[in-house]
Protein backbone atom coordinates (compact mmCIF):
# COMPACT_ATOMS: atom_id res chain seq x y z
CA UNK A 1 0.00 0.00 0.00
CA UNK A 2 3.13 2.28 1.02
CA UNK A 3 4.57 1.76 -2.48
CA UNK A 4 1.54 2.10 -4.45
CA UNK A 5 0.85 5.87 -2.72
CA UNK A 6 4.71 6.23 -3.39
CA UNK A 7 4.65 5.40 -7.01
CA UNK A 8 1.30 7.15 -7.28
CA UNK A 9 3.40 10.56 -5.62
CA UNK A 10 6.26 9.96 -7.93
CA UNK A 11 3.32 9.99 -10.65
CA UNK A 12 2.25 13.10 -9.40
CA UNK A 13 5.16 15.26 -8.93
CA UNK A 14 6.33 14.16 -12.36
CA UNK A 15 3.22 15.93 -13.89
CA UNK A 16 3.50 18.60 -11.15
CA UNK A 17 6.66 19.34 -13.11
CA UNK A 18 5.24 19.19 -17.03
CA UNK A 19 2.58 21.20 -15.78
CA UNK A 20 5.11 24.19 -14.64
CA UNK A 21 7.04 23.57 -17.75
CA UNK A 22 4.02 24.21 -19.88
CA UNK A 23 4.00 20.48 -21.74
CA UNK A 24 1.77 17.97 -21.87
CA UNK A 25 1.70 14.62 -20.68
CA UNK A 26 3.70 12.13 -22.93
CA UNK A 27 3.50 8.09 -22.69
CA UNK A 28 6.00 7.86 -20.90
CA UNK A 29 4.11 9.12 -17.39
CA UNK A 30 1.26 7.30 -18.97
CA UNK A 31 3.37 3.46 -18.43
CA UNK A 32 3.81 4.90 -15.34
CA UNK A 33 0.42 5.15 -14.08
CA UNK A 34 -0.12 2.02 -15.66
CA UNK A 35 2.51 0.50 -13.07
CA UNK A 36 0.48 2.56 -10.08
CA UNK A 37 -2.24 0.85 -11.83
CA UNK A 38 -0.89 -2.55 -12.09
CA UNK A 39 0.05 -2.06 -8.35
CA UNK A 40 -3.48 -1.60 -7.41
CA UNK A 41 -4.43 -4.42 -8.82
CA UNK A 42 -2.14 -6.41 -7.07
CA UNK A 43 -3.61 -4.70 -4.32
CA UNK A 44 -7.35 -6.01 -4.98
CA UNK A 45 -5.64 -9.80 -5.85
CA UNK A 46 -4.41 -9.33 -1.97
CA UNK A 47 -7.37 -8.06 -0.53
CA UNK A 48 -9.82 -10.82 -2.32
CA UNK A 49 -7.32 -13.19 -1.00
CA UNK A 50 -7.60 -11.59 2.97
CA UNK A 51 -11.23 -11.57 2.57
CA UNK A 52 -11.03 -15.72 1.20
CA UNK A 53 -9.01 -16.29 4.45
CA UNK A 54 -11.42 -14.57 6.43
CA UNK A 55 -8.82 -11.51 7.55
CA UNK A 56 -10.58 -8.75 5.13
CA UNK A 57 -11.05 -5.30 5.83
CA UNK A 58 -12.33 -3.78 8.90
CA UNK A 59 -14.89 -2.36 7.26
CA UNK A 60 -15.33 -3.96 3.81
CA UNK A 61 -17.95 -1.88 1.75
CA UNK A 62 -15.94 1.52 2.14
CA UNK A 63 -12.87 -0.72 1.38
CA UNK A 64 -13.75 -1.59 -1.59
CA UNK A 65 -15.39 1.36 -2.66
CA UNK A 66 -12.44 3.36 -2.07
CA UNK A 67 -10.53 0.84 -4.21
CA UNK A 68 -12.64 -0.28 -6.98
CA UNK A 69 -12.76 4.23 -7.40
CA UNK A 70 -9.25 4.41 -7.37
CA UNK A 71 -8.82 1.85 -10.28
CA UNK A 72 -10.72 4.42 -13.18
CA UNK A 73 -9.01 7.62 -11.49
CA UNK A 74 -5.57 7.30 -13.87
CA UNK A 75 -7.34 5.45 -16.59
CA UNK A 76 -9.67 8.41 -17.13
CA UNK A 77 -7.03 10.92 -16.78
CA UNK A 78 -5.21 8.93 -19.68
CA UNK A 79 -8.29 8.98 -21.50
CA UNK A 80 -7.91 12.89 -21.48
CA UNK A 81 -4.14 13.21 -21.70
CA UNK A 82 -5.04 11.87 -25.58
CA UNK A 83 -7.42 13.99 -26.24
CA UNK A 84 -5.74 17.07 -24.19
CA UNK A 85 -2.57 17.99 -25.92
CA UNK A 86 -1.49 21.00 -24.06
CA UNK A 87 -0.40 21.41 -20.04
CA UNK A 88 -4.05 21.35 -18.99
CA UNK A 89 -3.82 17.24 -19.42
CA UNK A 90 -0.43 17.76 -17.30
CA UNK A 91 -2.67 19.20 -14.15
CA UNK A 92 -5.41 16.15 -14.74
CA UNK A 93 -2.41 13.81 -14.45
CA UNK A 94 -1.37 15.67 -11.42
CA UNK A 95 -5.34 15.66 -9.75
CA UNK A 96 -5.39 11.89 -10.77
CA UNK A 97 -2.70 10.74 -9.10
CA UNK A 98 -2.90 13.32 -5.83
CA UNK A 99 -6.49 11.56 -5.62
CA UNK A 100 -4.99 7.80 -5.93
CA UNK A 101 -2.21 8.84 -3.17
CA UNK A 102 -5.01 10.54 -0.91
CA UNK A 103 -7.08 7.27 -1.45
CA UNK A 104 -4.56 5.14 -0.64
CA UNK A 105 -4.22 6.46 2.66
CA UNK A 106 -7.86 6.39 3.22
CA UNK A 107 -7.62 2.71 2.24
CA UNK A 108 -4.84 1.95 4.81
CA UNK A 109 -7.11 3.28 7.84
CA UNK A 110 -10.20 1.85 6.29
CA UNK A 111 -8.24 -1.66 6.40
CA UNK A 112 -7.08 -1.21 10.16
CA UNK A 113 -10.29 -0.04 10.98
CA UNK A 114 -9.78 3.75 11.60
CA UNK B 1 -0.91 32.52 -20.52
CA UNK B 2 -0.39 29.81 -23.41
CA UNK B 3 -1.97 30.44 -26.52
CA UNK B 4 -3.86 26.83 -26.45
CA UNK B 5 -6.15 28.34 -23.84
CA UNK B 6 -7.24 31.09 -26.47
CA UNK B 7 -8.62 28.97 -28.47
CA UNK B 8 -10.67 27.03 -26.72
CA UNK B 9 -13.05 29.38 -27.28
CA UNK B 10 -17.40 28.52 -25.70
CA UNK B 11 -16.30 25.04 -24.93
CA UNK B 12 -16.15 24.48 -20.84
CA UNK B 13 -14.46 20.96 -20.99
CA UNK B 14 -11.08 21.92 -22.92
CA UNK B 15 -7.57 23.51 -21.64
CA UNK B 16 -8.42 24.46 -17.88
CA UNK B 17 -12.03 23.75 -18.22
CA UNK B 18 -10.76 19.87 -18.41
CA UNK B 19 -8.77 20.43 -14.94
CA UNK B 20 -11.54 21.73 -13.73
CA UNK B 21 -14.02 18.97 -14.50
CA UNK B 22 -11.67 16.64 -13.06
CA UNK B 23 -11.21 17.80 -9.81
CA UNK B 24 -15.19 17.93 -10.06
CA UNK B 25 -16.02 14.63 -10.94
CA UNK B 26 -13.11 13.24 -7.83
CA UNK B 27 -15.41 15.59 -5.48
CA UNK B 28 -18.41 14.24 -7.06
CA UNK B 29 -17.57 10.30 -6.83
CA UNK B 30 -16.44 11.18 -3.54
CA UNK B 31 -19.15 13.10 -1.92
CA UNK B 32 -21.60 10.77 -4.06
CA UNK B 33 -19.74 8.25 -2.37
CA UNK B 34 -19.92 9.08 1.18
CA UNK B 35 -23.75 9.76 1.55
CA UNK B 36 -24.52 6.63 -0.06
CA UNK B 37 -22.84 5.02 2.82
CA UNK B 38 -24.03 7.70 5.51
CA UNK B 39 -27.52 7.50 4.14
CA UNK B 40 -28.26 3.58 3.92
CA UNK B 41 -25.87 2.82 7.01
CA UNK B 42 -27.15 5.08 9.73
CA UNK B 43 -29.36 7.77 8.08
CA UNK B 44 -31.39 8.62 11.49
CA UNK B 45 -28.10 9.09 13.46
CA UNK B 46 -28.04 12.72 11.75
CA UNK B 47 -30.66 13.40 9.63
CA UNK B 48 -30.27 16.75 8.43
CA UNK B 49 -26.20 16.37 8.11
CA UNK B 50 -26.74 13.12 5.52
CA UNK B 51 -30.08 14.37 3.75
CA UNK B 52 -27.36 17.35 2.92
CA UNK B 53 -24.82 15.27 2.00
CA UNK B 54 -26.93 13.23 -0.52
CA UNK B 55 -28.15 16.78 -1.82
CA UNK B 56 -24.64 17.95 -2.16
CA UNK B 57 -23.69 15.05 -4.18
CA UNK B 58 -26.20 15.19 -6.79
CA UNK B 59 -25.27 19.05 -7.18
CA UNK B 60 -21.82 17.82 -7.65
CA UNK B 61 -22.40 15.72 -9.65
CA UNK B 62 -25.01 17.85 -12.08
CA UNK B 63 -22.55 20.08 -11.83
CA UNK B 64 -19.60 17.98 -13.21
CA UNK B 65 -21.71 16.52 -15.63
CA UNK B 66 -23.05 20.65 -17.13
CA UNK B 67 -19.35 21.27 -17.09
CA UNK B 68 -18.50 18.34 -19.43
CA UNK B 69 -20.66 19.17 -22.13
CA UNK B 70 -20.57 21.82 -24.44
CA UNK B 71 -23.71 24.27 -25.30
CA UNK B 72 -25.56 26.82 -24.02
CA UNK B 73 -27.97 24.86 -21.71
CA UNK B 74 -25.60 23.21 -19.67
CA UNK B 75 -23.32 26.25 -18.96
CA UNK B 76 -26.79 27.38 -17.81
CA UNK B 77 -26.71 24.19 -15.63
CA UNK B 78 -23.74 24.87 -14.52
CA UNK B 79 -24.09 28.23 -13.45
CA UNK B 80 -27.00 27.13 -11.35
CA UNK B 81 -25.16 23.83 -9.75
CA UNK B 82 -22.15 26.05 -9.28
CA UNK B 83 -24.14 28.69 -7.49
CA UNK B 84 -25.83 26.36 -5.32
CA UNK B 85 -22.11 24.98 -4.00
CA UNK B 86 -20.83 28.45 -3.59
CA UNK B 87 -24.17 29.18 -1.47
CA UNK B 88 -23.73 25.96 0.22
CA UNK B 89 -20.68 25.68 0.84
CA UNK B 90 -20.83 29.14 2.91
CA UNK B 91 -24.22 28.95 4.47
CA UNK B 92 -23.45 25.28 5.50
CA UNK B 93 -19.55 25.79 6.66
CA UNK B 94 -20.82 29.01 8.71
CA UNK B 95 -23.73 27.26 10.07
CA UNK B 96 -21.07 24.51 11.21
CA UNK B 97 -19.06 26.63 13.18
CA UNK B 98 -21.95 28.58 14.75
CA UNK B 99 -24.52 25.88 15.74
CA UNK B 100 -22.05 22.68 15.79
CA UNK B 101 -25.33 20.77 17.07
CA UNK B 102 -27.41 20.98 13.87
CA UNK B 103 -24.35 18.69 12.29
CA UNK B 104 -23.70 15.60 14.59
CA UNK B 105 -21.82 14.21 11.83
CA UNK B 106 -19.37 16.26 9.11
CA UNK B 107 -20.55 16.90 5.38
CA UNK B 108 -18.18 17.98 2.06
CA UNK B 109 -19.31 21.54 3.20
CA UNK B 110 -18.92 21.37 7.43
CA UNK B 111 -16.26 23.97 8.49
CA UNK B 112 -16.01 25.41 4.67
CA UNK B 113 -14.80 21.89 3.45
CA UNK B 114 -11.97 21.33 5.79
CA UNK B 115 -12.38 17.62 5.85
CA UNK B 116 -11.64 18.06 1.82
CA UNK B 117 -8.79 19.96 1.87
CA UNK B 118 -10.97 23.45 1.68
CA UNK B 119 -11.28 22.29 -2.18
CA UNK B 120 -15.24 22.12 -1.80
CA UNK B 121 -14.77 25.96 -0.99
CA UNK B 122 -12.27 26.82 -3.94
CA UNK B 123 -13.51 24.87 -6.61
CA UNK B 124 -17.20 27.09 -6.54
CA UNK B 125 -15.20 29.95 -6.95
CA UNK B 126 -12.97 28.53 -9.83
CA UNK B 127 -16.10 27.40 -11.42
CA UNK B 128 -17.84 30.35 -11.34
CA UNK B 129 -14.32 32.49 -12.83
CA UNK B 130 -14.23 29.91 -15.48
CA UNK B 131 -17.69 30.43 -16.59
CA UNK B 132 -18.01 33.89 -16.39
CA UNK B 133 -14.51 34.03 -18.58
CA UNK B 134 -15.89 31.79 -21.28
CA UNK B 135 -19.46 33.39 -21.69
CA UNK B 136 -17.81 36.05 -24.03
CA UNK B 137 -16.90 32.74 -26.79
CA UNK B 138 -20.42 31.36 -28.70
CA UNK B 139 -20.37 27.52 -27.95
CA UNK B 140 -20.90 26.70 -31.24
CA UNK B 141 -19.78 23.35 -32.55
CA UNK B 142 -17.82 25.10 -35.35
CA UNK B 143 -15.49 26.84 -33.16
CA UNK B 144 -13.67 23.77 -31.69
CA UNK B 145 -10.03 24.16 -32.15
CA UNK B 146 -8.17 22.74 -35.11
CA UNK B 147 -6.54 19.24 -33.68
Amino acid sequence: MLVTALAAAVVAAWAAWRTVRDRPVVLRQLVASGVVEALLLVQVFVGLVSVARGSGPADGATYWGYLVTTLFVLPVAAAWAFAERTRWSSVVLLVAAVTVVFLQFRVVQVWSGA
Amino acid sequence: MSAPQADTGGRTASGPGRALVAVYGVLAVAATFRSGVQVLRDFGAAPVAYSLSAFAAVVYVVATLALARAGGRARRVAWVAVGIEAVGVLVVGTLSVVRPDLFPDATVWSAFGAGYGFVPLVLPALGLWWLARGRGGRPAPAERPDR
